[in-house]
Order: C-alpha cells, then sequence, then structure tokens
C-alpha cells in the first residue's frame, strides 16, 4: 500500500514533466488524471531540461505508455474513483466504414464474425430515410443484465462500467436474454489468440482473454482510461463518429475533438436507446441530420448475410 | 547482391511465417516496404523534453505502425559522443528517448539543434532515417480574472542563443484538460495563433465546468507538431472548477443490479422467510421419519 | 373390474407386487438405455467441444434443452395436483394414480436440474451457484424452488411407501437378494403400528400443504426466467399462471399415458379402472380449456395491439416460419385432446391414452415455441453476424441430448415401477376394507 501512495506522489511531482505522450493522434495525455498510478522501477535515470539542467526521474517514465500495475479482482469490480464513464455517437457521422468494430475485434480477439461493436442498418419506419447506427454496450445504469446473473460475474462499476468477470461466468446466457439491446455475444468456441495472449490472467478491465463457454461484450476499455488514452473504437474511427468521456468533467471526446457533454446533448438533441424500458444507457446518440455522408457510401461495406434488409 | 537473391525464397517464406499472427498482408515479391520513421520532440512545462521516435509502414495502401524497430537517435551529429539513445519501438510503434545529462554541453552550445534519428535494415523493412530541426522554446500560461470573465494569457517565446525573444505566429490550442489526454477549447475556436509579441488570450466561455474535488481545473497550452518548435505543452492548475464530489451513494444502494452484498433488504427478507419456512417444514418431516424408525426399531429391541 | 368387486388383500398383494421385466419391458428398458447413452456420447461432445456443437448462437442463445428444461418442470408440477390437491380435497379414487405422479414429478424434476447443466458454458463452474450466489437472480430463485421441491417431492414419493415396503420385505421369495436389502434398508423399521401410521399421516399431511405452494413457486419462477425479460412474447404479466395451467394440462396428459401404459402392461385393470379414466378426462378436459383460455389471453392480446416489436414475433407464429409447429400445439395440445375428451366415448382408456400423448406432443413442441421464435425477434434488427445466426434448428448433439434425458425420465420411472408398487399396496387394501364395511 505504501509502495503505491508514494508512486501516486511520485507521479504527481513528476507527472508534469514526464507524461507520455500518444504519439498517434498527436494528442497528450492528461497527466493530473488523479488515478493514474504508475508502476516504479526504484531506478533513477538523468537527463537534461530545456534549460541545461539535470533532473532525476525513474526509469518507468522512460517508456512511450509507463506501465501501470496490475489491478486486483476486487479493483477490477470497484471501477476507477471519480469517473462517470458515457459514449456519444454522433450518426451523422457514421458511414459504415466499421473500422471501430475491426479495432475492437482485433485488440479483443472476439472470434471471427462475431463482433462486439455492430454498424446497424437502421430505417425508423418506410418513410424515414435509413442511416447507420454502431452499437455498443449500453453500460446501462439500471443494468437488466447484471439483474439477472446469478453469479456476480457482470456487474455494475462505480464508473459506470457493466464489465464481465469471464472467471466468474458459469455460461447461462440469461444475460444475453435479458439485454434488450442484443450485446452480448457467446464464446460457443474456444476463442481464438496466440497463445501467449490466452496465457494471460483474465482481466475485467481488458476483458481478454476471453473463454469459451463464456460470454463476451464492450467494456468501454477503461484499460486504454487507465493509460491516458481513449477506447479502442474512439481512435480507430476516422470520422470521429465516437466520442468518449467523462460525465463528472462534463466533457466528451474522439481524440481531435472535445466537446461539452451536456452541450453536446442539448445542441444536437441526444437521446438515448430504447428510453421507455428504463434501463438508462450511458451511450448517446446525437441524430442522422445533416449528415456527413449519404446513407448509401455505406452499403458497399454492409454485411452481405444483411443485405435483404431494406 | 546475388548471394542476397538466393536468400529471397527463404525471407519472403519467414516474412509470411511472421506476417500471418500479425494479421497483415504477407509480402510476397522481394521488395521490401517502405518504412517511415518520425522523431518528435516533445517538451512539457519547459523543463521535461522528450523524443518520441515513430516506425510506420504503408503496407497494402494502408499505414501501418511498426513495432520492434531499433532506432538509434544523435543529437545534431552521427557520431558516438553525441549519440541520445537507442530505442525499440513498442506495439504501437513509439520508442521513447530521453536526452542524457551527459550531452548538457552540445545543449547548451546551441539554440537550434537536429535528431537524427535512423534505423537498421531488418529482414521486412529498409533502413530508415529522419532529420527533425528544432528551435529551444518556452510556453508559459496565465491567468487574468477581469471581473466575471476569466483569460486565460499564454506566450510562446524562442530562445535565440542570447535571449528569450516573442515567437509570433504559432498555432496553439488553449482550454482544459479533459479525459484520455483531450483538451476542452476554452472559447469557440479550435486553435490560436500567437501575435507579434509571442502572446495569446483566450477567455474561458464554458461556465461551471466541473473541476475535481476541490473545483480545480487544469489549464493547458498546447504546441502541436509545430516545424520549429516541436510540441510543447505547459499546464496550470486553477480553482475556476465546481467542486465535484463522486456520487459513491449510488453504488451503495440495494438495488436488484447490485452485487449479492448488497441485495435489497426486502428481497432478502422474503427469500429468507419462504426458505426457512419451508425448510424449516422439511427438517421436521425428517424429524418425523426419524421418530417413526424410532419406534419401529425400539419395538425390535 | 368393477366399483362393487371387492377384492382380498392377498389378491391385492399378489397383482401389485413389482415383477421381473417381461419380453416388452426388456426391449422398452434396452431402447431406453441406447437412447441414454447415445446422449451421453452427445454430451460428451459438448464437453469437449463446447456449445459450438449445438446450433444456438448469438441470437438464439437459448433453445432445445431451455425448452425441455421448462417441459421436465412443468410436467413435474403433476405431482402435486395428483398427490396433494386430490389427497386434501379427500378425493378417494385418485388414491392408485398418485404414486405415478409423484414418481413422474420426481424423474422430471431431476432431469430438468440434469438439462439446465447441460445448457451451461461452464458445467464445472456450478459451485459457483453457491459460492457466488445473487439472490437477486431469478436463476437462484430457480435453484432454490427446484432444490426443495425435489426433496418435498421424494418424501411425498417416500412416506406413503413404508407401509408397501414392510410387504415387500414380507414377500421375500418374491424379489431378488439386493432389491431385499435395499427393501430392508428403506423400510425396516416399519412396524405398522398405531403411532407410526398416526405420525405418518400427519407428515403426509404437512407434506401436501407444503408442496402445493412449492410447486406453484417452481413453475411460476421458471416462467419468470422470461418473463423478467423485456422480450416480446415474454414480457407478460400472465406468464406465471399461463406456465401452471399449461404444467398442470401436460402433467396430467402425462399420468393418463401413464396409467394407460402400466395397466396394459401390468394387467391393473381391476385397480385403474374405467372410471379412473372417466374421472381423468374431466378433470384433463377442464385443464385443457383453462390452458386455452391463458393462450388466448397470451396471444390475442398483444396481437389485437399489433406493437411493433410483437408484431415480427406474432406474424412468424401466426402465419409466418414457425405457424405449422404453432398450430400444430395448439390444435393437438388442446383443441383436439378438448373435442375426444368431451364426449364420454371420448374418455374410455384408448382414446384417453390418445389425447394423453397428443397433449404430450403438443406441450413438448409448444414449449418449443416459447422459448425460440422470441429470441428471433430482438428489438435491434439482426445484423453483422454470420448467417446461420438468423436461424435455429438443433444439432444432432441437442437432439440427442434432449431425446436422451426424455429417455432418462422414463428409464428411472421404468426402474422404479420394477422395484417398487406402481400402485400403493397398502392404501388400496385399507381402501377395499373401507368399502367393505361401508357396504
Amino acid at each position: 500500500m505504501e509502495n503505491t501512495d508514494k508512486s501516486r506522489r511520485e507521479f504527481l511531482i513528476s507527472g508534469l514533466m514526464a507524461t507520455a505522450a500518444l504519439a498517434g493522434c498527436g494528442e497528450n495525455n492528461n497527466p493530473f488524471a488523479p488515478d493514474q498510478e504508475v508502476k516504479l522501477t526504484g531506478e533513477k535515470v538523468k537527463l537534461l531540461s530545456v534549460n541545461g539542467e539535470i533532473i532525476e526521474i525513474d526509469k518507468a517514465f522512460l517508456k512511450p505508455v509507463p506501465d501501470l500495475p496490475t489491478l486486483s479482482n476486487s479493483e477490477e469490480r470497484k471501477g476507477i474513483p471519480g469517473k462517470k464513464f458515457a459514449m456519444v455517437i454522433d450518426l451523422s457521422r457514421c458511414k459504415n466504414l466499421k473500422k471501430c468494430q475491426s479495432a475492437c475485434n482485433h485488440m479483443h480477439f472476439v472470434h471471427p464474425g462475431q463482433s462486439w461493436i455492430k454498424v446497424l442498418s437502421m430505417q425508423d419506419s418506410e418513410q424515414s430515410s435509413p442511416y447507420w447506427q454502431p452499437t455498443t454496450c449500453m453500460h446501462c445504469d439500471e443494468p437488466p443484465c447484471v439483474k439477472v446473473c446469478p453469479v456476480d460475474a457482470t456487474f455494475k462499476r462505480q464508473d459506470g462500467i457493466v464489465a464481465i468477470d469471464s472467471d466468474r461466468c458459469v455460461g447461462c446466457r440469461f444475460c444475453m436474454a435479458a439485454c434488450p439491446y442484443s450485446t452480448r455475444v457467446f464464446n460457443w468456441d474456444a476463442p481464438e489468440m496466440p497463445e501467449e495472449v490466452a496465457k494471460q490472467h483474465y482481466s475485467c478491465e481488458t476483458s481478454v482473454p476471453q473463454k469459451k463457454g463464456t460470454v463476451g461484450k464492450c467494456d468501454f476499455c477503461p484499460d486504454m482510461v487507465r493509460k491516458g488514452a481513449l477506447p479502442h473504437c474512439v481512435s480507430a474511427c476516422p470520422n470521429g463518429v465516437f466520442l468518449f468521456g467523462d460525465i463528472n468533467e462534463d466533457s466528451v471526446t474522439n481524440g481531435a475533438e472535445t466537446f461539452r457533454f451536456s452541450d453536446l446533448i442539448k445542441d444536437k438533441a441526444g437521446y438515448r436507446l430504447m428510453e421507455d424500458l428504463g434501463t438508462k444507457p450511458s451511450v448517446y446518440y446525437l441524430p442522422p441530420v445533416s449528415r456527413n455522408f449519404p446513407y448509401e457510401t455505406g452499403v458497399e461495406n454492409q454485411n452481405p448475410d444483411d443485405l435483404h434488409h431494406h | 547482391m546475388k548471394s542476397k537473391n538466393i536468400n529471397n525464397i527463404g525471407r519472403a517464406i519467414l516474412l509470411l511465417v511472421m506476417a500471418m499472427p500479425l494479421g497483415a498482408a504477407a509480402q510476397q515479391d522481394s521488395v521490401k516496404p517502405k518504412l517511415l520513421l518520425n522523431v518528435g520532440y516533445y517538451m512539457n512545462n519547459n523543463q521535461m523534453m522528450y523524443l518520441l521516435a515513430n516506425t510506420k509502414a504503408k503496407i497494402s495502401g494502408k499505414f501501418k505502425q511498426v513495432p520492434g524497430i531499433a532506432v538509434t537517435v544523435y543529437l545534431d551529429k552521427e557520431s558516438p559522443d553525441q549519440l541520445i539513445g537507442k530505442t525499440i519501438t513498442n506495439e504501437e510503434g513509439l520508442g521513447k528517448l530521453i536526452i542524457p545529462a551527459s550531452l548538457k554541453s552540445v545543449w547548451d552550445a546551441s539554440a537550434q539543434h537536429q535528431f537524427i534519428g535512423s534505423t537498421e535494415a531488418t529482414k521486412e523493412y529498409e533502413s530508415a532515417t529522419a532529420e527533425t530541426d528544432i528551435t529551444k522554446s518556452k510556453i508559459t500560461v496565465d491567468t487574468i480574472s477581469d471581473g466575471e470573465t476569466r483569460k486565460i494569457a499564454v506566450s510562446v517565446s524562442a530562445y535565440n542563443g542570447k535571449d528569450w525573444i516573442p515567437a509570433p505566429d504559432v498555432e496553439l490550442k488553449v482550454g482544459v484538460a479533459r479525459i484520455g489526454g483531450s483538451l476542452l477549447t476554452a472559447g469557440d475556436e479550435a486553435t490560436y495563433t500567437t501575435d507579434s509579441t509571442g502572446k495569446v488570450s483566450a477567455e474561458l466561455l464554458k461556465k461551471n465546468l466541473p473541476g475535481d474535488e476541490k473545483g480545480n481545473l487544469i489549464l493547458v497550452a498546447r504546441v502541436d507538431e509545430n516545424d520549429t518548435y516541436g510540441n510543447l505543452k505547459v499546464e496550470k492548475s486553477v480553482p475556476w472548477g465546481i467542486a465535484v464530489k463522486p456520487n459513491e451513494h449510488f453504488f451503495d444502494q440495494r438495488t436488484l443490479w447490485s452485487t449479492r452484498f448488497k441485495t435489497p433488504i426486502w428481497l432478502l427478507a422474503m427469500a429468507y422467510s419462504i426458505v426457512l419456512g419451508v425448510w424449516g417444514t422439511i427438517i421436521y418431516l425428517v424429524f418425523q421419519i426419524i421418530k417413526i424408525k424410532k419406534l419401529g426399531t425400539s419395538g425390535e429391541l | 373390474m368393477e366399483k362393487n368387486t371387492i377384492l382380498s388383500s392377498e389378491q391385492i398383494t399378489q397383482d401389485l407386487l413389482p415383477k421381473k421385466f417381461g419380453k416388452i419391458g426388456l426391449i422398452w428398458t434396452t431402447t431406453l438405455v441406447i437412447i441414454c447413452l447415445i446422449g451421453a456420447y452427445a454430451y460428451f461432445r459438448q464437453l469437449k467441444y463446447g456449445l459450438a456443437v449445438t446450433n444456438m448462437r448469438d441470437y438464439v442463445s437459448w433453445g432445445i434443452y431451455i425448452s425441455n428444461f421448462v417441459f421436465f418442470v412443468a410436467i413435474s408440477l403433476v405431482g402435486s395436483l395428483i398427490t396433494a390437491i386430490f389427497r386434501i380435497a379427500k378425493v378417494k379414487w385418485a388414491t392408485p394414480l398418485t404414486r405415478i405422479a409423484e414418481i413422474i414429478a420426481v424423474s422430471a424434476i431431476v432431469f430438468a436440474s440434469l438439462i439446465i447443466i447441460v445448457d451451461m458454458g461452464r458445467p464445472e463452474r456450478f459451485m459457483n451457484l453457491f459460492l457466488h450466489g445473487r439472490i437477486q437472480s431469478p436463476i437462484m430463485w430457480d435453484v432454490i424452488v427446484i432444490a426443495t421441491y425435489f426433496c418435498i417431492s421424494l418424501l411425498l414419493l417416500y412416506l406413503p411407501l413404508l407401509p408397501d415396503l414392510k410387504i415387500l420385505i414380507r414377500f421375500k421369495e418374491k424379489t431378488t437378494n439386493s432389491l431385499y436389502k435395499l427393501y430392508r434398508f428403506q423400510g425396516s423399521f416399519w412396524k405398522g403400528t398405531r403411532e407410526q401410521f398416526k405420525i405418518s399421516e400427519k407428515s403426509i399431511n404437512v407434506l401436501c400443504i407444503t408442496i402445493i405452494p412449492v410447486a406453484f413457486c417452481i413453475h411460476t419462477v421458471t416462467s419468470w426466467l422470461f418473463a423478467t425479460t423485456y422480450r416480446p412474447g415474454w414480457d407478460s404479466t400472465n406468464f406465471g399462471a399461463y406456465f401452471i395451467s399449461g404444467a398442470f394440462l401436460v402433467g396430467a396428459g402425462g399420468v393418463v399415458v401413464a396409467m394407460y401404459v402400466f395397466r396394459k402392461y401390468y394387467k391393473l385393470e381391476k385397480y385403474i379402472t374405467e372410471l379412473h379414466f372417466e374421472n381423468m378426462g374431466r378433470i384433463v378436459v377442464l385443464l385443457a380449456l383453462l390452458y386455452l383460455y391463458f393462450n388466448v389471453n397470451e396471444y390475442l392480446v398483444p396481437a389485437f395491439k399489433m406493437k411493433k416489436s410483437e408484431e415480427a414475433h406474432l406474424a412468424s407464429l401466426f402465419t409466418g416460419d414457425f405457424a405449422p409447429m404453432f398450430w400444430f400445439a395448439i390444435l393437438v395440445g388442446m383443441i383436439l385432446p378438448i373435442i375426444i375428451l368431451l364426449f364420454k366415448k371420448g374418455r374410455k382408456p384408448f382414446p384417453m391414452f390418445i389425447a394423453g400423448v397428443m397433449i404430450v406432443v403438443g406441450a413438448w413442441f409448444k414449449r418449443y415455441l416459447i422459448v425460440t421464435p422470441t429470441l428471433l425477434h430482438p428489438f435491434l434488427p439482426m445484423q453483422e453476424v454470420p448467417a446461420n445466426f438468423h436461424h435455429y434448428f438443433p444439432s444432432w448433439e441437442e437432439w440427442a441430448i434432449a431425446m436422451g434425458s426424455l429417455a432418462g425420465a422414463l428409464l428411472v420411472i421404468t426402474f422404479f415401477a420394477r422395484i417398487y408398487p406402481i400402485i400403493p399396496i397398502q392404501e388400496t387394501i385399507t381402501e377395499q376394507h373401507e368399502e367393505q364395511e361401508h357396504q
């Protein structure tokens, strides 16, 4: 315990100068995120400041992304303190590129054919125009899936995330029946992944490695947030469809743009899916108005099995 | 060259084997894909400098980050005594380097520097080089509270060898630090540009932003990928936010979705009373059977 | 065989003592064993390769196993109907049927629990239900209530068996050595004293009162596994009553079938008389009408409104892919049996047997229709999945396991009838005596 305290203090001091940057999008991460704790090595290195002064920092900060201490199961079940995650999906920007899906499937080793993010071709009524709707787990505040789980294998965390403990799950699939958004997938087969990944200890934050006979789904990538990065779908989308953020900070970001969450929802008439069910999702949608792309641009990317739709 | 050609088949097979687990398209021909190396200069809060080497390659039309490449970076001159260091790029194709204290004299000698990065040719990629020129610079952020309005003053200055002089026409972002390293811009514009005095003044138009538990916000001013100055960032904590107390109560509730340790009392009462009632009866009946048994066996004796 | 023929105790005992399997009995038992073994092999494959051997996929995540589970729970309800309700209501004619009903209940509830374990993706983690059990989950309610019902049913089977065990022990020469040991172990202490009878009678009464709410619970809770979700076709406040009425019907149908088979095979015409069929016929027709009523309720009301979410589901049942099976289940499972049993001639043993079979088969398909079509009509469109996720037809492993479980349940009943008197001997004798005195 003492060690973590120390590492936090040291981080807060050195954090200002030693924060890693994510070069992928040219964005620096938030050095002040108070929950970020870095696993220190105890070894120091001397380096130069811009003024030519010599400073000492822990070797841990030499990595592009410093290693984070491994979390215990109870920490993973509790969640990141002080956070309340939310996502805004801007339907006017989506053209069914499915980069979100492939990035997510790749990072979580989702079984081929299955996916945690589905980009659905939606049409609300005959006269209304079709649009593309990426669908993740809604991370409901009244999660029907969690209500029915007999063994606490799926649970609601303090930060709003509904996560799964694949080491606990008995595979009864009641949660799948209970979820009105059909977001959950089941590992009918042994999941395919490199052996070194399969050997890893399961983490409720990375949802890796998936295990045969258990349920999997979108986890909002809290491991990425801990690293000061964004969920894989958010950073993979070239059109900035996904905006991820913290309600407690009242802001959401897609990496390139950051909005005040409350303003965005108010100005663009954000809504949630199936509000009448009372599930209180954490995922908001911005309606497909003034679109960046016509619906048709996404058709070529549609799953051939779904073409009979519309 | 000749002996290399003989090895090509072997190399192609090796490539195939190595590329498959990565899910990358295998390169069938003997032409190695071009590796793109970039060395970025980063400076945070006018103190800590570091370099980020990034290796990527265009594979079947798409840029992919290339991991596992050894990058060597020198300061100004490719000579062993001006070596900054070596790094191997990680999963995201990134490697981080700091400028070691031993290069102090070289660093102090000039206001402009060049970072020279290079990679050796590998089995998969040709060698690559990169040069990044920077001018030493500083960025500061301050606040001006003018009655109701809250302004953020940013100034960028460059070193000319003797003095720190204002740096005009530098594009930068000013705002509040948010999740995932994002920046919520202070005003309506996404970016600002420094004037002839190297200054930018941005009003924080977003009122009542939630801060931390004490109501502190972190102001950020950031220069991204500037051709002259690289990447600069400065932060300042200000008490301009609304204090946000995380709602712990929400998770202490006893609800139907809570864990087994937070079952609603009414449900526990119902469940236990039913279970105890019925199992009490069952146990009573088992005792009745024992009683019958005792009656039977005592008769035998 | 008519009511007024009074049988001697010796005659009754001779007629009702368990008999060795005849040729048909052996063929029957062997067939069941083979079906069970095929099912066991299919389950072995499932354990090895995972639930991928089934044709369940992400949309149809519950299939034939769950519908089979619901079927077993439903049929097990009959134990409480025939035994408890009739006993409390002092319906004397039902005495010869009590043990048949109880053994159906016990074997069905055993296989209901087994099939739910078969459905689990991680059966080896079954203990998690006890280590990490969460009382908010209807699955936990089901686990508790099924375990409870099993225990009560077992007691209700055992207590009235005690006097018969004494008779079985007395006729040592008619049984094998190992069975004799079993009888002695289970019931050697029963001397038939007045005091023992008194305790036993009282216990049976307590049991009969206890088993009725528990039986209602097992099937109501099972219906809540569906009704606590939002899904079209499941999202109904009526589901508990709907399930219970259906369970009473299929259970009674099952008893009728068993009555006919036991009567025929063991030549029990003197004990299971036409009067029994007549009375059971009246009860079955009442139950079938009741279930039909709930069906009308369950389908007509949503069909009247045709909410968007319900529309595709109802259309698939009424006129779509599931229409043949749906109308089969309604017609064969309810309407035809009602028509047959409304006539006096329809309440003779053989037509009753046919009606019983129709009810049981119809009920099995009905359970399938409750589970699968709903899952094929989720709220959000079924997209971005392989083509085979859009349909469901059980794989051979699923069929083999489901049929194996049905065969297993029949096997339990068969062995029970081989070991114990399927009609209570002592109670029949007592009743004959009472009748004699009455005359």
